[in-house]
């Protein structure tokens, strides 16, 4: 028969390459890590240092998780090494993109049964499929911070995967920022004792994570921080207040004076509790993290 | 020339038997052979040339004994020395006259194809009046062209002796005489012997002699 | 000889038709075992090197040649589904890299394969014009389907319903043809590729339609209230999938769960394909994995079993067909015999008129053998195109 040993081995090393695709690409320079949002930046560029160039494509001014990137910058992520996936349903764009399955590293995947469920899911009925519900995971993840620090292993396994001679560096690394997080998570547990189960308040359905992990009685509301909320939401607030007296509301960004003002009149103190999806203007996700907690602090001592 | 004693033959069959004490012409004699239908005219010429093998007897054509020849030199002895025109010309439908004309030099090797063989046959078809139809198939030809072409053939050799079994058979009256005259002149230049089978009473005279088949014994027991 | 050759040749060309005759049944006789052997010899080629170059696949339990000629050459036997867990399960090994297949659904007869990217890297495979695959929706095709159907990138190609009867409500999907890849010279020439997303979105797995939640038109939505909502089939759903509404898009139950026709696994090292392979021994297992090798070599075998019937036979009809000639010849010899008379009586041996029919033979066949040769490069030149549309 044609083929034989030869044929054998040509296929296996032709197999070996593709496999390793990226590693051999990677022993030429750095690897190219394209991520989803900023944390997963953040975390990316921790772990491997000077060994890769980690790209967020998305532009400052989006929330990543909403944000579709058009052909053109897809085609970027198609040429990386990794792309690193937030999971539970972050930037639903993935599943409308073509990616390689090879490169696709979901940080999320080893916790997906501890998954929180989104507070907004409306069922519909149509067509031979019959019931079904859209979008109904909450995703950002990384604000429990024990959570953020398995997706940071994750990212670590990927990078040592492909480059198994940095083992040592990337371990050393990933210890490091695991340090950070993990005081992050003992400051955050601590505020959330202190908190005794406190009523309060998010701007937004962002911090389901955070308050699961550290015990905060939390209700979301649907206002923007650059926005001024209309009657309805003013109504909205005061008829929750009476079932969920909160005294703080935690805010995405810095909420408009007026707000701040009329809250504080309801006996509310605004706190600026940043998700720092996408990148900050100043400092970065470990510094604005330790500031929204000072902040949180704050407000709790007060 | 011709000399035959005491011959006979019969065809296998053994339906015709055909016995001649003596028949003998002289070289460059002109000899018409007449006779009914079945006498064995045919039969004769075919003895001389060699084609036919008489059972008795001896056929010397100037001095060879024909019959006693092995088969390979009888066949080079008929295609060099002697002209045969056939009754019905056997000529090959699939080739054209010219190559009708030049077919012994191709498969003999006792007769070698030259230019000037060319050429020459070139112009005896021109004397013989088919010139122009050198490239037409034989097939295509009519009766009289046929046979201009099968005298053609076998006056191309230059023959000692020129069999010619009902040369002008086919042919108009004008055109008779004018294939006798070129048979006569062809013998004539090449000093040949000529021994033609005819029932052209008209023809007779431009013979020196005159053969009447009908004084040798001829059996025909169909 | 040559003057034996020379009226051979009028001869034969005086009698065509005869010739003709002859010819063709002697290069017939040649040329078909030849041809044949030739086809099988290109068919055994491609077959093995596509098979050789698919390490391993994965599939439901079930016919192994429909899986693997599903998988490799994307036939129309499809073979039952399996769900892209088994894509994961092969992922989670760590063993080897596993390739999504979705070939099931076709457009304009040409196969709709939904692949990952890995797909196009493992298969070699280049983008000739536009760009590789990006969104929902999207195609890339070959090169063949490209000339065949007359598309370029920024062109769309429609999906074709399953079967005439498909009222189950999939709506044809108008993809938008992105790339074209360069020329293979494999079944991949004839394919179009998309996102196996996109294949889900063919099968009505995935969708798109207005937002029920903010319609307002009462045709559309029959009830709604609890965080409920029921719409009418006149909920408009979208049969293409374009930036503005591809927000809209969908899929719902866990991807999981989601349909494959195979998975290839490719396994970074032999050993490591051989510890995949015993993964799959159980028996309770609704999969199995296979060696596409394996199949091949299996089918050939049998292709050749036929062909060794069919050399039989070709054989035996070869034998008679000559047989036929040389009564050709003989019966032809009679006829001439006048003609042989004459060439004898003018002074000719028996020998010189055997020489002028084998002469004559000599043509005959000389002349097949050399059609027979101009046709069978002809067949060699095109056996690859030529395997590949009457076999693959």
């Amino acid at each position: 028969m044609i083929g034989g040993q030869t044929t054998r081995r040509l296929n296996l090393s032709l197999l070996a390459v593709l496999w390793g695709a990226a590693a051999v690409s990677a022993a030429a320079g750095p690897l190219r890590i394209h991520t989803v949002n900023y944390p997963l930046q953040y975390f990316a560029e921790r772990i491997a240092g000077p060994h890769a160039e980690v790209v967020l494509p998305a532009p400052p001014e989006v929330d990543p998780a909403f944000w579709l990137p058009d052909a053109a910058v897809i085609n970027q992520y198609q040429g990386a090494d990794l792309v690193l996936l937030n999971g539970a349903g972050y930037a639903r764009w993935v599943g409308k993109a073509t990616l390689a399955r090879s490169r696709l590293v979901d940080t999320s995947a080893g916790f997906r049964k501890d998954y929180l469920a989104a507070e907004t899911a409306v069922t519909h009925t149509h067509g031979p499929s019959g019931e079904h519900a859209h979008t109904a995971t909450a995703f950002a993840t990384w604000l429990d911070f024990s959570l953020a620090a398995r997706q940071a292993a994750a990212i670590r396994d990927a990078v040592v995967r492909l480059q198994p001679r940095l083992r040592e560096e990337v371990e050393e690394n990933f210890v490091a920022l695991e340090r950070d997080l993990l005081a992050l998570a003992q400051q955050a547990k601590a505020l959330g004792l202190y908190a005794k189960g406190m009523p309060m308040l998010a701007s937004h359905s962002v911090y389901q994570y955070l308050a699961e992990a550290y015990g905060l009685n939390l209700r979301s509301m649907h206002w923007e921080f650059d926005q001024t909320p209309d009657g309805e939401q003013w109504a909205e607030l005061e008829a929750l207040l009476r079932r969920h007296p909160a005294r703080i509301m935690l805010w995405e960004g810095a909420p408009q004076a007026g707000v701040v003002a009329r809250l504080q009149s309801l006996g509310i103190r605004s706190v600026v509790f940043e998700p720092v999806a996408n990148r900050p203007g100043r400092g970065d996700w470990l510094s604005v993290m330790r500031a929204n907690l000072v902040r949180l602090e704050d407000a709790l001592s007060r | 020339m011709i000399r035959i004693q005491s011959l006979a033959f019969a065809y296998r069959d053994g339906e015709f038997r055909l016995s001649i004490p003596e028949f003998e012409t002289s070289a460059r004699e002109k000899v018409a052979l007449i006779g009914p239908s079945g006498a064995g005219k045919t039969t004769l010429l075919n003895l001389i040339a060699g084609i036919a093998v008489p059972d008795q007897g001896e056929v010397t054509v100037d001095g060879i004994a024909v019959s006693r020849l092995d088969d390979a030199r009888r066949r080079d002895f008929r295609i060099t020395r002697i002209g045969f025109v056939f009754q019905d010309f056997e000529l090959l439908d699939y080739l054209n006259v010219l190559d009708n004309i030049l077919h012994p030099y191709r498969i003999t090797r006792a007769l070698t194809l030259t230019a000037e063989v060319r050429d020459r046959a070139a112009e005896l078809a021109g004397q013989l009046g088919i010139g122009d139809k050198l490239a037409r198939k034989a097939g295509d030809l009519s009766q009289g062209e046929k046979q201009r072409a099968a005298i053609c053939r076998a006056l191309l050799p230059d023959p000692d002796l020129v069999l010619a079994d009902e040369a002008t058979g086919n042919l108009d009256p004008a055109n008779k005489f004018r294939i006798l005259d070129l048979l006569f002149d062809s013998a004539e230049r090449h000093q040949a012997t000529l021994l033609a089978v005819t029932h052209d009473h008209e023809l007779l005279p431009r013979f020196d002699r005159v053969v009447d088949f009908s004084q040798f014994r001829a059996e025909d027991r169909s | 000889m040559r003057d034996s050759l020379y009226i051979a040749w009028r001869y034969v060309t005086h009698n065509r038709a005869r010739t003709g005759t002859l010819v063709a049944c002697v290069t017939l006789i040649g040329f078909l075992p030849l041809a044949l052997e030739v086809l099988l010899d290109e068919s055994e080629r491609q077959l093995l090197s596509r098979a050789e170059s698919t390490p391993l696949v994965v599939g439901a339990k079930g016919s192994a040649l429909d899986l693997v000629m599903n998988t490799l050459y994307f036939d129309d036997e499809i073979p039952e589904p399996i769900s892209l867990r088994a894509a994961d399960e092969v992922a989670a090994t760590g063993l080897a890299l596993p390739i999504p297949v979705y070939a099931r659904f076709r457009a304009r007869s040409h196969p709709i394969v939904g692949t990952s990217l890995d797909y196009f890297a493992f298969r070699g495979l280049r983008i000739a014009r536009g760009r590789q695959l990006a969104l929902l929706g999207e195609a890339v095709i070959g090169a063949v389907a490209a000339e065949r159907l007359g598309l370029e990138p920024g062109d769309h190609l429609v999906s074709s319903p399953e079967t005439v009867f498909d009222l189950a409500g999939v709506y044809p999907l108008k993809m938008h043809v992105v790339g074209v890849l360069a020329r293979a010279h494999s079944p991949d020439d004839l394919a179009v590729f998309v996102d196996t997303k996109t294949a889900w979105v063919i099968q009505g797995l995935g969708h798109g339609h207005q937002d029920v939640t903010t319609t307002r038109d009462p045709s559309v939505i029959l009830a709604r209230g609890d965080g409920k909502v029921v719409a009418n089939a006149k909920l408009v759903q979208f049969t293409e999938i374009t930036p503005d509404n591809i927000d809209s898009f969908h899929f719902h139950g866990g991807a999981e769960d989601y349909p494959l026709s195979a998975v290839i696994a490719v396994p970074d090292e032999v050993r490591a394909g051989t510890l995949l392979r015993g993964r799959y021994l159980e028996q309770d297992t609704p999969l199995q994995i296979l060696r596409p090798r394996d199949v091949i070599e299996g089918l050939l075998e049998n292709i050749f079993r036929i062909k060794q019937v069919l050399d039989a036979v070709i054989g035996v009809v070869g034998l008679a067909t000559l047989l036929a000639i040389v009564l050709v010849f003989a019966l032809s010899l009679r006829l001439r015999q006048r003609e042989i008379d004459t060439i004898f009586k003018l002074g000719c041996s028996r020998g010189t008129i055997a020489q002028l029919l084998a002469a004559e033979i000599v043509i005959i066949v000389g002349l097949s053998a050399a059609i027979c040769l101009v046709l069978l490069q002809i067949v060699d030149a095109y056996s690859g195109g030529l395997v590949r549309s009457l076999f693959l």
